[in-house]
Parts: structure tokens; sequence; C-alpha cells
């Protein structure tokens, strides 16, 4: 499957958002909401979060291929 | 009256003892099983989708299936796993799956295999409390 970090750290944070949407609230519009507010805030505090690491070093390569 | 006791107040109908033990038994099983019995159709067609979803992604980047028991940390990994029910052991049993070492996406794909089964156990919290009557 040829698909990138970034996409599938989107495919993760829409799954996640949609199942506490439905859980936590009732109302569409509520619903819809809250998917918003924890889809941007997975994304783009996984987006920030590599922003930060961005200055230390990878280490070294995974030992298989 | 005992003043100990916290009366918890309730918001919706509360189910009987063997109807909420059957929801939550189905819930575990099929994801989303829960809720249909507690009519809860329109929620129940979503967590279906969105757990089964979760798991399909996982087992598309060939992750990891978690089988072991011994090791605390393994233990807990597969009872995590085993938490999506009955899919959990069709892939495990009747597909033969177990995730591809050699794949790129093997350490995501776990992290989507254990979400799913994660994701169905905290459902059966919420089936729990919607037959206990503390959520609609």
């Amino acid at each position: 499957m040829d698909i990138s970090h970034f996409q599938l750290m989107l495919a993760y944070a829409f799954l996640l958002s949609a199942y506490f949407a439905v859980l936590w609230r009732r109302e569409r519009r509520n619903q819809l909401k809250l998917f918003a507010q924890i889809f941007i805030g997975l994304v783009g505090g996984g987006i920030v979060v590599a922003w930060a690491m961005y200055p230390f070093p990878s280490g070294p390569p995974a030992p298989f291929p | 009256m005992d003043s100990s006791r916290t009366e918890v107040s309730r918001v919706g109908e509360m189910a009987s003892s063997p109807r909420l033990a059957v929801a939550l038994a189905l819930g575990w099983l099929i994801p989303g099983a829960g809720h249909l019995v507690l009519g809860k159709r329109k929620r129940a067609a979503a967590f279906f989708l969105i757990i089964l979803a979760t798991l399909v992604a996982g087992t598309m980047l060939d992750g990891e299936l978690y089988r072991t028991v011994g090791a605390p940390l393994a233990t807990l990994a597969t009872l995590a796993a085993a938490g999506v029910g009955a899919p959990y052991f069709v892939l495990l049993h009747l597909l033969g799956y177990t995730g591809s070492l050699e794949s790129a996406g093997y350490e995501y794909g776990k992290a989507f295999i254990l979400t799913a089964g994660l994701m169905n156990i905290l459902l059966l919290l919420d089936v729990f409390d919607i037959g206990r009557g503390r959520k609609t």
C-alpha cells in the first residue's frame, strides 16, 4: 500500500474524530462541530509536534527493510 | 433513608438486566450491535462502519495482530486487539492473518488495529450507561 505518513495521519484523525463525535454528541450540528475540533486538534497538533522535533536527529535506520 | 448512597440522575430509559447483558455481549462480538439491541440504530450503524473501517485500514497496512499472552504489555495489547470481537477471531483463525513484519505499514497498521479494539471496548461502557439510563 503506497501511502504517505501524512495521509495515514489524516485517515487516523478522521476515523478517531468521527468515532468521538458520534460517541459524545447527539445532535448533528454538535457532532460536526466536535468532529472538526478533534480533527483539527489531532492534525494540527501532529504538525506542531513535527516542527518541534525538527532540530533533533532522527536516529539510526530501522533494522529491517 | 440511607444518606451514604448517591442517587444517580437518570436521563434515559433503563433496560432490563438480561437485555443489557445481551447488548453488552453482542456489542463486544459485533461492533455497534449493543447499540442496535438498545434501539440506537443510526449510532449502531455509524460505530459499525467506523470501527470496521479502522480495522480494515490496519489489516491493509499489514499491521500486527497481537495474539501472545505472557508478557504484561503483550497481554494487554492482545486484550485490546481482541476487544474488536468476532472480527479479531475471524482474522486470526479463519483468515490466518497475523500481519507482516517486512511491511512498511506494520507499526502503523498495528496502531489502527489496537485502536479499533479499544474503540469497541469504550463502546461497551457507552452501552452500559445507556442501558442503565445514565445516557440517551
